[in-house]
Protein backbone atom coordinates (compact mmCIF):
# COMPACT_ATOMS: atom_id res chain seq x y z
CA UNK A 1 0.00 0.00 0.00
CA UNK A 2 2.73 2.07 1.06
CA UNK A 3 4.31 1.28 -2.52
CA UNK A 4 1.19 2.38 -4.13
CA UNK A 5 0.89 5.97 -2.62
CA UNK A 6 4.59 6.53 -2.87
CA UNK A 7 4.01 5.85 -6.71
CA UNK A 8 0.39 7.98 -6.50
CA UNK A 9 2.23 10.94 -4.88
CA UNK A 10 5.58 10.47 -7.49
CA UNK A 11 3.07 11.26 -9.68
CA UNK A 12 1.48 14.21 -9.00
CA UNK A 13 4.28 15.59 -7.96
CA UNK A 14 5.83 14.85 -11.63
CA UNK A 15 2.88 16.36 -13.47
CA UNK A 16 1.48 18.95 -11.23
CA UNK A 17 3.24 20.27 -8.09
CA UNK A 18 7.20 20.16 -8.93
CA UNK A 19 6.00 20.72 -13.07
CA UNK A 20 8.85 20.66 -14.85
CA UNK A 21 8.70 23.96 -16.88
CA UNK A 22 6.97 25.49 -14.45
CA UNK A 23 9.11 24.51 -11.09
CA UNK A 24 12.34 23.24 -12.71
CA UNK A 25 12.30 25.38 -15.65
CA UNK A 26 13.65 22.48 -17.85
CA UNK A 27 12.39 22.21 -21.68
CA UNK A 28 11.57 25.78 -21.83
CA UNK A 29 13.07 25.65 -25.27
CA UNK A 30 10.38 23.79 -27.16
CA UNK A 31 7.96 24.89 -24.42
CA UNK A 32 8.29 28.31 -25.94
CA UNK A 33 9.17 27.57 -29.45
CA UNK A 34 6.21 25.07 -30.58
CA UNK A 35 3.81 26.52 -28.30
CA UNK A 36 1.76 28.72 -30.98
CA UNK A 37 -0.44 26.56 -32.11
CA UNK A 38 -2.30 23.68 -29.77
CA UNK A 39 -2.04 20.48 -32.35
CA UNK A 40 1.64 21.20 -32.63
CA UNK A 41 1.44 21.58 -29.09
CA UNK A 42 -0.32 18.23 -27.90
CA UNK A 43 2.53 16.82 -30.58
CA UNK A 44 5.52 17.80 -29.52
CA UNK A 45 4.21 17.09 -25.57
CA UNK A 46 3.59 13.55 -26.69
CA UNK A 47 6.96 13.18 -28.50
CA UNK A 48 8.38 14.53 -25.45
CA UNK A 49 6.61 11.95 -22.68
CA UNK A 50 7.43 9.26 -25.80
CA UNK A 51 11.04 10.06 -25.27
CA UNK A 52 11.49 10.55 -22.00
CA UNK A 53 9.74 7.44 -21.16
CA UNK A 54 12.12 5.40 -22.77
CA UNK A 55 15.22 7.56 -22.15
CA UNK A 56 13.98 7.23 -18.21
CA UNK A 57 13.95 3.38 -18.77
CA UNK A 58 17.47 2.98 -20.23
CA UNK A 59 19.06 5.27 -17.89
CA UNK A 60 17.42 3.34 -14.79
CA UNK A 61 18.73 0.40 -16.70
CA UNK A 62 22.30 1.73 -17.49
CA UNK A 63 22.59 3.27 -13.70
CA UNK A 64 21.37 0.25 -11.90
CA UNK A 65 23.48 -2.50 -13.78
CA UNK A 66 26.54 -0.61 -14.38
CA UNK A 67 26.71 3.07 -12.59
CA UNK A 68 26.17 2.67 -9.10
CA UNK A 69 28.47 0.87 -6.70
CA UNK A 70 28.19 -2.63 -6.44
CA UNK A 71 26.16 -2.63 -9.69
CA UNK A 72 26.12 -6.16 -11.15
CA UNK A 73 27.90 -5.91 -14.88
CA UNK A 74 30.84 -3.76 -13.37
CA UNK A 75 31.44 -5.72 -10.39
CA UNK A 76 31.38 -8.73 -12.27
CA UNK A 77 34.02 -7.19 -14.43
CA UNK A 78 35.77 -5.77 -11.92
CA UNK A 79 36.18 -9.37 -10.59
CA UNK A 80 38.48 -10.43 -12.79
CA UNK A 81 41.43 -7.90 -11.58
CA UNK A 82 40.68 -7.12 -8.26
CA UNK A 83 39.06 -8.97 -4.98
CA UNK A 84 35.53 -8.55 -4.58
CA UNK A 85 35.12 -6.22 -1.84
CA UNK A 86 36.98 -3.63 -3.92
CA UNK A 87 35.20 -4.22 -6.99
CA UNK A 88 31.91 -3.37 -4.93
CA UNK A 89 33.19 -0.33 -4.62
CA UNK A 90 34.26 1.23 -7.42
CA UNK A 91 31.63 4.35 -8.32
CA UNK A 92 31.39 4.97 -11.82
CA UNK A 93 28.36 7.71 -11.34
CA UNK A 94 30.57 10.70 -13.03
CA UNK A 95 30.17 8.96 -16.00
CA UNK A 96 26.07 9.43 -15.77
CA UNK A 97 26.42 12.84 -18.00
CA UNK A 98 27.75 11.26 -21.26
CA UNK A 99 25.88 7.72 -20.89
CA UNK A 100 22.75 9.31 -20.63
CA UNK A 101 23.27 11.46 -23.26
CA UNK A 102 24.45 8.56 -25.32
CA UNK A 103 21.40 6.68 -24.37
CA UNK A 104 18.69 9.51 -25.38
CA UNK A 105 20.39 10.38 -28.60
CA UNK A 106 20.65 7.01 -30.04
CA UNK A 107 17.33 6.02 -28.73
CA UNK A 108 15.46 8.68 -30.25
CA UNK A 109 17.68 7.88 -33.68
CA UNK A 110 16.38 4.26 -33.01
CA UNK A 111 12.76 5.21 -32.59
CA UNK A 112 12.81 7.57 -35.22
CA UNK A 113 13.83 5.19 -37.58
CA UNK A 114 10.83 2.85 -36.28
CA UNK A 115 8.31 5.29 -36.47
CA UNK A 116 8.86 6.62 -40.13
CA UNK A 117 9.06 2.80 -41.30
CA UNK A 118 5.90 1.84 -39.90
CA UNK A 119 3.71 4.08 -38.87
CA UNK A 120 4.46 6.77 -41.97
CA UNK A 121 1.42 9.37 -41.24
CA UNK A 122 2.76 9.67 -37.73
CA UNK A 123 5.83 10.73 -38.53
CA UNK A 124 4.64 13.07 -40.80
CA UNK A 125 2.93 14.79 -37.61
CA UNK A 126 4.97 14.72 -35.37
CA UNK A 127 8.53 13.22 -36.93
CA UNK A 128 10.33 16.47 -36.52
CA UNK A 129 10.19 17.21 -33.42
CA UNK A 130 11.98 13.82 -32.04
CA UNK A 131 15.55 15.08 -33.23
CA UNK A 132 14.61 18.46 -31.52
CA UNK A 133 14.15 17.06 -28.19
CA UNK A 134 17.14 14.62 -28.40
CA UNK A 135 19.28 17.05 -26.22
CA UNK A 136 16.30 19.02 -24.97
CA UNK A 137 17.11 19.85 -21.10
CA UNK A 138 13.76 18.04 -19.43
CA UNK A 139 14.49 14.54 -20.63
CA UNK A 140 17.71 15.14 -19.33
CA UNK A 141 16.63 16.37 -15.86
CA UNK A 142 14.55 13.41 -15.72
CA UNK A 143 17.82 10.26 -16.48
CA UNK A 144 19.44 12.98 -13.60
CA UNK A 145 16.32 13.15 -11.16
CA UNK A 146 16.47 9.01 -11.30
CA UNK A 147 19.85 8.85 -10.88
CA UNK A 148 19.92 10.92 -7.61
CA UNK A 149 16.93 8.84 -6.15
CA UNK A 150 19.15 5.58 -7.56
CA UNK A 151 22.87 6.40 -6.41
CA UNK A 152 21.92 9.89 -3.91
CA UNK A 153 20.11 7.76 -1.33
CA UNK A 154 21.64 7.34 2.51
CA UNK A 155 19.70 3.92 2.51
CA UNK A 156 20.03 1.87 -0.11
CA UNK A 157 16.40 0.21 0.41
CA UNK A 158 15.20 3.26 -0.42
CA UNK A 159 16.70 3.41 -3.75
CA UNK A 160 13.68 4.02 -6.55
CA UNK A 161 13.20 0.98 -8.88
CA UNK A 162 12.04 0.84 -12.09
CA UNK A 163 8.26 1.31 -11.91
CA UNK A 164 9.35 4.87 -10.19
CA UNK A 165 11.72 6.31 -12.31
CA UNK A 166 9.14 5.40 -15.40
CA UNK A 167 6.40 7.32 -13.19
CA UNK A 168 8.13 9.87 -12.89
CA UNK A 169 9.57 9.85 -16.09
CA UNK A 170 6.01 9.72 -17.79
CA UNK A 171 3.85 11.98 -15.55
CA UNK A 172 6.73 14.55 -16.03
CA UNK A 173 6.31 14.43 -19.73
CA UNK A 174 2.56 14.38 -19.22
CA UNK A 175 2.97 17.70 -17.03
CA UNK A 176 5.05 19.04 -19.92
CA UNK A 177 2.03 18.53 -22.18
CA UNK A 178 0.17 19.97 -19.95
CA UNK A 179 1.93 23.41 -19.70
CA UNK A 180 2.65 23.38 -23.43
CA UNK A 181 -0.91 23.05 -24.23
CA UNK A 182 -1.89 25.73 -21.55
CA UNK A 183 0.65 28.00 -23.16
CA UNK A 184 -0.37 27.27 -26.90
CA UNK A 185 -4.28 27.71 -25.92
CA UNK A 186 -3.27 31.23 -24.41
CA UNK A 187 -0.90 32.48 -27.38
CA UNK A 188 -3.54 31.32 -29.42
CA UNK A 189 -5.86 34.05 -28.05
CA UNK A 190 -3.04 35.99 -27.42
CA UNK A 191 -2.92 36.54 -31.43
CA UNK A 192 -6.10 38.51 -31.34
CA UNK A 193 -5.10 40.82 -28.66
CA UNK A 194 -3.90 44.08 -28.76
CA UNK A 195 -0.56 43.80 -27.51
CA UNK A 196 2.26 47.00 -27.09
CA UNK A 197 4.66 46.84 -29.84
CA UNK A 198 7.52 46.87 -27.04
CA UNK A 199 5.88 43.34 -25.32
CA UNK A 200 5.11 41.51 -28.92
CA UNK A 201 6.70 38.29 -29.62
CA UNK A 202 9.08 36.51 -27.02
CA UNK A 203 8.39 39.07 -24.40
CA UNK A 204 4.83 38.21 -23.87
CA UNK A 205 5.70 34.94 -24.00
CA UNK A 206 7.68 35.12 -21.40
CA UNK A 207 5.28 37.11 -18.90
CA UNK A 208 2.72 34.99 -19.86
CA UNK A 209 4.56 31.84 -18.89
CA UNK A 210 5.83 33.46 -15.63
CA UNK A 211 2.52 33.97 -14.78
CA UNK A 212 1.34 30.79 -15.16
CA UNK A 213 4.67 29.74 -13.21
CA UNK A 214 3.33 31.58 -10.36
CA UNK A 215 -0.33 29.96 -10.51
CA UNK A 216 1.25 26.80 -10.24
CA UNK A 217 3.07 27.47 -7.23
CA UNK A 218 -0.45 27.21 -5.50
CA UNK A 219 0.20 23.62 -5.72
CA UNK A 220 3.11 24.01 -3.35
CA UNK A 221 3.40 21.44 -0.51
CA UNK A 222 0.46 19.32 -1.82
CA UNK A 223 2.59 16.09 -2.16
CA UNK A 224 3.76 16.25 1.65
CA UNK A 225 0.16 17.37 2.94
CA UNK A 226 -1.51 14.31 1.00
CA UNK A 227 1.17 11.95 2.21
CA UNK A 228 0.76 13.49 6.20
CA UNK A 229 -2.80 12.44 5.45
CA UNK A 230 -2.94 9.85 4.07
CA UNK A 231 -0.32 8.11 6.30
CA UNK A 232 -1.83 9.33 9.39
CA UNK A 233 -5.51 9.04 8.53
CA UNK A 234 -6.78 12.42 9.25
CA UNK A 235 -9.37 12.11 6.69
CA UNK A 236 -12.77 11.49 7.35
CA UNK A 237 -15.70 11.66 5.40
CA UNK A 238 -18.14 13.93 6.91
CA UNK A 239 -22.14 12.83 6.37
CA UNK A 240 -24.25 14.86 3.84
CA UNK A 241 -26.66 15.64 6.72
CA UNK A 242 -24.54 17.17 9.60
CA UNK A 243 -23.40 20.77 9.00
CA UNK A 244 -19.72 21.47 8.52
CA UNK A 245 -18.69 22.27 12.13
CA UNK A 246 -16.08 24.91 11.72
CA UNK A 247 -14.24 24.74 14.30
CA UNK A 248 -13.48 21.07 14.15
CA UNK A 249 -12.45 21.28 10.75
CA UNK A 250 -9.92 23.78 11.44
CA UNK A 251 -8.37 21.74 14.12
CA UNK A 252 -8.33 18.91 11.88
CA UNK A 253 -6.22 20.75 9.09
CA UNK A 254 -4.23 22.32 12.08
CA UNK A 255 -3.39 18.60 13.30
CA UNK A 256 -2.62 17.45 9.94
CA UNK A 257 0.24 19.85 9.33
CA UNK A 258 1.58 20.37 12.47
CA UNK A 259 2.16 16.95 12.77
CA UNK B 1 42.21 0.41 -8.04
CA UNK B 2 42.40 3.84 -10.01
CA UNK B 3 43.26 2.12 -12.83
CA UNK B 4 40.69 -0.44 -12.63
CA UNK B 5 38.13 2.37 -12.29
CA UNK B 6 39.57 4.74 -15.51
CA UNK B 7 39.79 1.11 -17.27
CA UNK B 8 36.23 -0.01 -16.33
CA UNK B 9 34.69 3.63 -17.54
CA UNK B 10 36.66 3.93 -20.55
CA UNK B 11 35.44 -0.17 -21.49
CA UNK B 12 31.33 0.97 -20.40
CA UNK B 13 31.90 4.21 -22.93
CA UNK B 14 33.60 1.98 -25.55
CA UNK B 15 31.38 -1.04 -25.19
CA UNK B 16 28.27 1.13 -25.48
CA UNK B 17 29.17 2.97 -28.78
CA UNK B 18 30.10 -0.23 -30.36
CA UNK B 19 27.22 -1.74 -29.35
CA UNK B 20 24.66 1.00 -29.94
CA UNK B 21 26.62 1.71 -33.61
CA UNK B 22 26.01 -1.68 -34.27
CA UNK B 23 22.02 -1.50 -33.47
CA UNK B 24 21.37 1.79 -35.36
CA UNK B 25 23.11 0.60 -38.11
CA UNK B 26 21.18 -2.58 -38.56
CA UNK B 27 18.07 -0.24 -37.34
CA UNK B 28 19.07 2.18 -40.45
CA UNK B 29 18.95 -1.21 -42.69
CA UNK B 30 16.17 -2.87 -41.79
CA UNK B 31 13.82 -0.29 -41.53
CA UNK B 32 15.09 1.74 -44.22
CA UNK B 33 12.43 4.03 -46.24
CA UNK B 34 12.64 4.26 -49.98
CA UNK B 35 12.81 7.69 -50.67
CA UNK B 36 12.89 8.80 -54.40
CA UNK B 37 15.23 11.08 -54.92
CA UNK B 38 13.28 13.02 -57.01
CA UNK B 39 11.41 14.22 -55.07
CA UNK B 40 13.58 15.89 -53.04
CA UNK B 41 14.78 17.34 -55.95
CA UNK B 42 11.24 18.66 -57.22
CA UNK B 43 10.28 20.33 -54.09
CA UNK B 44 13.89 22.12 -54.05
CA UNK B 45 12.78 23.37 -57.88
CA UNK B 46 9.29 24.33 -56.63
CA UNK B 47 9.31 27.86 -54.97
CA UNK B 48 8.24 26.43 -51.89
CA UNK B 49 5.14 28.62 -50.84
CA UNK B 50 2.29 26.01 -50.73
CA UNK B 51 -0.15 28.36 -51.97
CA UNK B 52 -2.31 25.49 -53.64
CA UNK B 53 -2.53 27.23 -56.71
CA UNK B 54 -1.51 23.59 -58.38
CA UNK B 55 -4.10 22.06 -56.78
CA UNK B 56 -2.69 19.93 -54.44
CA UNK B 57 -2.41 21.41 -50.66
CA UNK B 58 1.28 22.08 -50.36
CA UNK B 59 4.56 22.29 -52.77
CA UNK B 60 5.34 18.55 -51.44
CA UNK B 61 2.22 16.83 -52.01
CA UNK B 62 2.35 18.54 -56.11
CA UNK B 63 6.39 16.87 -55.34
CA UNK B 64 4.81 13.34 -54.49
CA UNK B 65 1.96 13.43 -57.12
CA UNK B 66 4.30 14.06 -60.11
CA UNK B 67 6.74 11.19 -58.63
CA UNK B 68 3.89 8.89 -57.89
CA UNK B 69 0.74 9.64 -59.67
CA UNK B 70 2.48 11.69 -62.85
CA UNK B 71 0.56 15.16 -62.72
CA UNK B 72 1.30 17.45 -65.03
CA UNK B 73 4.90 19.35 -64.17
CA UNK B 74 3.47 22.41 -65.54
CA UNK B 75 0.59 23.15 -62.79
CA UNK B 76 3.05 25.84 -60.82
CA UNK B 77 1.73 29.04 -61.78
CA UNK B 78 4.17 30.93 -59.06
CA UNK B 79 7.25 29.02 -60.57
CA UNK B 80 5.88 29.71 -64.00
CA UNK B 81 7.86 28.47 -66.86
CA UNK B 82 11.21 28.06 -65.03
CA UNK B 83 9.65 26.22 -62.65
CA UNK B 84 8.03 24.22 -65.28
CA UNK B 85 11.30 23.66 -67.64
CA UNK B 86 13.16 22.39 -64.29
CA UNK B 87 10.45 19.93 -63.02
CA UNK B 88 10.46 18.41 -66.56
CA UNK B 89 14.39 18.18 -66.50
CA UNK B 90 14.18 16.29 -63.46
CA UNK B 91 11.63 13.55 -64.66
CA UNK B 92 12.36 13.12 -67.79
CA UNK B 93 9.57 14.57 -69.90
CA UNK B 94 8.60 17.03 -72.50
CA UNK B 95 6.30 20.17 -72.36
CA UNK B 96 5.07 22.92 -74.34
CA UNK B 97 5.34 26.44 -73.34
CA UNK B 98 2.18 27.39 -71.08
CA UNK B 99 1.06 30.71 -70.08
CA UNK B 100 0.69 32.42 -66.94
CA UNK B 101 -2.24 32.94 -65.59
CA UNK B 102 -3.58 35.75 -64.25
CA UNK B 103 -6.92 36.99 -62.99
CA UNK B 104 -9.11 40.05 -64.65
CA UNK B 105 -11.94 41.00 -62.88
CA UNK B 106 -15.05 41.66 -64.76
CA UNK B 107 -15.87 44.41 -63.46
CA UNK B 108 -14.67 48.37 -64.37
CA UNK B 109 -17.41 50.16 -62.19
CA UNK B 110 -16.60 52.36 -59.26
CA UNK B 111 -18.64 53.80 -56.14
CA UNK B 112 -19.48 56.57 -58.18
CA UNK B 113 -20.65 54.78 -61.43
CA UNK B 114 -22.72 52.17 -59.74
CA UNK B 115 -26.20 53.39 -59.15
CA UNK B 116 -29.09 52.31 -56.96
CA UNK B 117 -26.83 51.64 -54.17
CA UNK B 118 -28.01 51.30 -50.57
CA UNK B 119 -26.88 51.48 -47.14
CA UNK B 120 -25.43 47.95 -46.05
CA UNK B 121 -25.28 47.41 -42.30
CA UNK B 122 -25.11 44.07 -41.86
CA UNK B 123 -21.56 41.73 -42.09
CA UNK B 124 -19.13 43.39 -44.55
CA UNK B 125 -18.23 40.67 -46.89
CA UNK B 126 -19.07 39.99 -50.24
CA UNK B 127 -20.62 36.67 -49.83
CA UNK B 128 -23.24 37.95 -47.04
CA UNK B 129 -23.64 41.29 -49.30
CA UNK B 130 -24.37 38.66 -52.18
CA UNK B 131 -27.41 37.40 -50.32
CA UNK B 132 -29.51 40.72 -49.64
CA UNK B 133 -31.15 42.25 -52.78
CA UNK B 134 -30.95 45.99 -53.46
CA UNK B 135 -26.76 46.31 -52.04
CA UNK B 136 -26.14 48.01 -55.38
CA UNK B 137 -28.29 48.09 -58.27
CA UNK B 138 -25.89 46.08 -60.57
CA UNK B 139 -26.26 42.11 -59.32
CA UNK B 140 -23.96 40.83 -61.13
CA UNK B 141 -20.62 43.22 -60.52
CA UNK B 142 -17.78 43.77 -58.17
CA UNK B 143 -19.59 44.36 -54.36
CA UNK B 144 -16.39 45.98 -53.32
CA UNK B 145 -16.12 44.33 -49.67
CA UNK B 146 -12.77 42.75 -49.97
CA UNK B 147 -13.58 38.83 -49.44
CA UNK B 148 -10.90 38.38 -52.40
CA UNK B 149 -8.58 41.47 -50.79
CA UNK B 150 -9.03 39.44 -48.00
CA UNK B 151 -8.12 35.84 -49.20
CA UNK B 152 -4.55 37.11 -51.24
CA UNK B 153 -1.64 36.23 -49.69
CA UNK B 154 0.27 38.76 -52.02
CA UNK B 155 -1.21 41.59 -51.26
CA UNK B 156 -1.86 41.57 -55.00
CA UNK B 157 -6.04 42.09 -55.36
CA UNK B 158 -6.95 45.74 -53.47
CA UNK B 159 -10.71 47.51 -53.07
CA UNK B 160 -9.97 51.09 -54.75
CA UNK B 161 -12.70 53.10 -54.73
CA UNK B 162 -15.27 49.81 -54.78
CA UNK B 163 -13.45 48.29 -57.25
CA UNK B 164 -11.72 45.44 -57.20
CA UNK B 165 -7.78 45.98 -58.36
CA UNK B 166 -5.55 43.05 -59.43
CA UNK B 167 -1.58 44.49 -59.19
CA UNK B 168 0.08 42.24 -61.56
CA UNK B 169 3.23 43.09 -60.62
CA UNK B 170 2.34 40.67 -56.96
CA UNK B 171 0.02 38.63 -59.02
CA UNK B 172 1.46 35.06 -58.44
CA UNK B 173 -1.83 33.69 -60.36
CA UNK B 174 -2.72 30.85 -57.41
CA UNK B 175 -6.26 31.81 -58.39
CA UNK B 176 -7.90 32.24 -54.47
CA UNK B 177 -9.82 35.18 -55.64
CA UNK B 178 -11.44 33.84 -58.93
CA UNK B 179 -12.17 30.63 -56.34
CA UNK B 180 -13.76 33.35 -53.29
CA UNK B 181 -16.07 35.75 -55.27
CA UNK B 182 -19.35 35.12 -54.28
CA UNK B 183 -20.33 36.58 -58.47
CA UNK B 184 -17.60 34.78 -59.85
CA UNK B 185 -16.54 38.58 -61.74
CA UNK B 186 -12.60 37.21 -61.45
CA UNK B 187 -11.88 34.71 -63.87
CA UNK B 188 -8.36 33.07 -64.35
CA UNK B 189 -7.30 33.84 -67.48
CA UNK B 190 -4.06 33.14 -69.60
CA UNK B 191 -1.86 36.35 -70.26
CA UNK B 192 -0.37 35.86 -73.78
CA UNK B 193 1.29 39.35 -73.83
CA UNK B 194 2.16 41.21 -70.33
CA UNK B 195 -1.23 43.18 -71.32
CA UNK B 196 -4.47 41.76 -72.50
CA UNK B 197 -7.73 43.49 -73.95
CA UNK B 198 -10.74 41.88 -71.75
CA UNK B 199 -14.60 42.75 -71.93
CA UNK B 200 -14.20 44.64 -67.64
CA UNK B 201 -18.23 43.96 -67.55
CA UNK B 202 -20.00 40.85 -66.31
CA UNK B 203 -23.31 42.36 -66.65
CA UNK B 204 -26.10 39.94 -68.67
CA UNK B 205 -28.83 42.11 -68.93
CA UNK B 206 -29.32 44.18 -72.38
CA UNK B 207 -29.98 47.87 -72.64
CA UNK B 208 -31.62 50.17 -70.11
CA UNK B 209 -31.82 47.48 -67.95
CA UNK B 210 -27.76 48.00 -67.68
CA UNK B 211 -27.52 51.70 -67.97
CA UNK B 212 -30.45 52.22 -64.91
CA UNK B 213 -27.93 50.36 -62.52
CA UNK B 214 -24.33 51.21 -63.61
CA UNK B 215 -22.62 54.56 -65.72
CA UNK B 216 -20.39 51.55 -67.07
CA UNK B 217 -21.91 47.92 -68.06
CA UNK B 218 -22.11 46.66 -71.51
CA UNK B 219 -25.56 47.17 -72.58
CA UNK B 220 -25.38 44.33 -75.85
CA UNK B 221 -25.20 46.21 -78.59
CA UNK B 222 -22.92 43.74 -80.36
CA UNK B 223 -21.00 46.12 -82.28
CA UNK B 224 -17.88 44.33 -80.87
CA UNK B 225 -19.01 41.23 -82.55
CA UNK B 226 -19.55 42.96 -86.06
CA UNK B 227 -15.85 43.53 -86.32
CA UNK B 228 -13.93 40.89 -84.73
CA UNK B 229 -14.95 37.16 -84.54
CA UNK B 230 -13.06 36.54 -81.18
CA UNK B 231 -16.59 38.62 -79.36
CA UNK B 232 -18.95 36.25 -78.74
CA UNK B 233 -22.19 37.08 -76.79
CA UNK B 234 -22.69 34.72 -74.14
CA UNK B 235 -25.82 35.56 -71.73
CA UNK B 236 -26.07 39.17 -73.48
CA UNK B 237 -22.25 39.83 -72.64
CA UNK B 238 -19.66 39.70 -74.68
CA UNK B 239 -16.91 37.64 -73.97
CA UNK B 240 -13.64 37.26 -75.74
CA UNK B 241 -12.28 33.94 -77.03
CA UNK B 242 -8.36 34.18 -75.59
CA UNK B 243 -7.81 30.24 -77.26
CA UNK B 244 -7.87 32.29 -80.49
CA UNK B 245 -6.28 35.88 -79.13
CA UNK B 246 -3.02 36.89 -81.07
CA UNK B 247 -0.74 39.29 -79.43
CA UNK B 248 0.64 40.20 -82.93
CA UNK B 249 -2.77 40.57 -84.68
CA UNK B 250 -4.58 42.83 -82.76
CA UNK B 251 -6.16 45.06 -85.22
CA UNK B 252 -10.09 44.15 -85.32
CA UNK B 253 -9.22 43.72 -81.59
CA UNK B 254 -8.45 47.49 -81.51
CA UNK B 255 -11.32 48.44 -84.35
CA UNK B 256 -13.81 46.66 -82.11
CA UNK B 257 -12.55 49.01 -78.39
CA UNK B 258 -12.79 52.26 -80.55
CA UNK B 259 -16.32 51.17 -81.78
CA UNK B 260 -17.89 50.13 -78.25
CA UNK B 261 -20.27 52.74 -77.18
CA UNK B 262 -19.66 52.03 -73.28
CA UNK B 263 -15.64 51.74 -73.40
CA UNK B 264 -16.10 48.27 -71.65
CA UNK B 265 -13.34 46.82 -73.19
CA UNK B 266 -9.88 47.77 -71.50
CA UNK B 267 -6.34 46.94 -71.39
CA UNK B 268 -5.65 44.76 -68.70
CA UNK B 269 -2.13 43.79 -66.91
CA UNK B 270 1.61 44.87 -66.07
CA UNK B 271 1.83 48.01 -67.48
CA UNK B 272 4.81 48.68 -69.36
CA UNK B 273 7.60 50.37 -67.59
CA UNK B 274 7.76 53.30 -70.13
CA UNK B 275 4.54 54.22 -69.12
CA UNK B 276 5.00 57.57 -67.96
CA UNK B 277 1.42 58.91 -67.73
CA UNK B 278 0.12 56.71 -64.87
CA UNK B 279 1.01 58.48 -62.03
CA UNK B 280 2.75 56.45 -59.15
CA UNK B 281 0.51 55.46 -56.24
CA UNK B 282 2.66 57.08 -53.07
CA UNK B 283 1.82 54.43 -50.97
CA UNK B 284 3.49 51.90 -53.05
CA UNK B 285 7.27 51.34 -51.88
CA UNK B 286 9.92 51.50 -54.64
CA UNK B 287 11.22 48.01 -53.90
CA UNK B 288 7.60 45.73 -54.12
CA UNK B 289 9.00 42.56 -53.10
CA UNK B 290 6.81 39.44 -52.91
CA UNK B 291 5.45 38.35 -49.23
CA UNK B 292 5.33 34.95 -48.80
CA UNK B 293 3.50 33.52 -46.49
CA UNK B 294 3.07 30.09 -45.74
CA UNK B 295 0.86 27.38 -44.75
CA UNK B 296 2.87 25.78 -42.61
CA UNK B 297 3.37 26.66 -39.34
CA UNK B 298 6.62 28.87 -38.20
CA UNK B 299 8.58 25.98 -37.50
CA UNK B 300 9.35 25.96 -40.96
CA UNK B 301 9.02 22.24 -41.14
CA UNK B 302 8.33 21.99 -45.24
CA UNK B 303 7.29 18.15 -45.17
Amino acid sequence: MDYFLDIFLIAISAALINNFVFYYFVGICPFIGVSRKIDMAVGMGCAVTFVITIAAFLSWTITTLILIPGAPLSSFVAGFFVTEAQAATIDLTILSYIVYIFAIASSVQFVEMYIRKFFPLLYKSFGVFLPLITTNCAILFACLTIMSNVAGVENPADAWGLGKSLTLAFCGGMGFTLAIVIMSGIREELDFCDIPASLEGAAITLIVAGIISMAFMGFAGVDSGLRKAMESGEITFRSQLKLPDSESQISVLLAAFTK
Amino acid sequence: MPLITITLAAGTLVSMALILTYILGWTNKAFHVDVDPRVDSINNALPGVNCGGCGYIGCNEYAQAIVDNGAKVDLCTVGGDNCAEALADIMGVEIEISLPLRPVVHCIANYGDRLGRSEYVGEQICAAANLVADVQGCIYGCLGFGDCSRVCDYDAINVIDGLATVDYEKCVGCGACARVCPRNVITITPFKSDQIFAVTCSNKDMGKNVTKVCKQGCITCKACTRHSSLFTIFDNLSTINYDGYDPENLETIIKATDKCPRNVIRLVGKTPENNHDLPKNEDDSELALPDFKTTVDDTEWRG
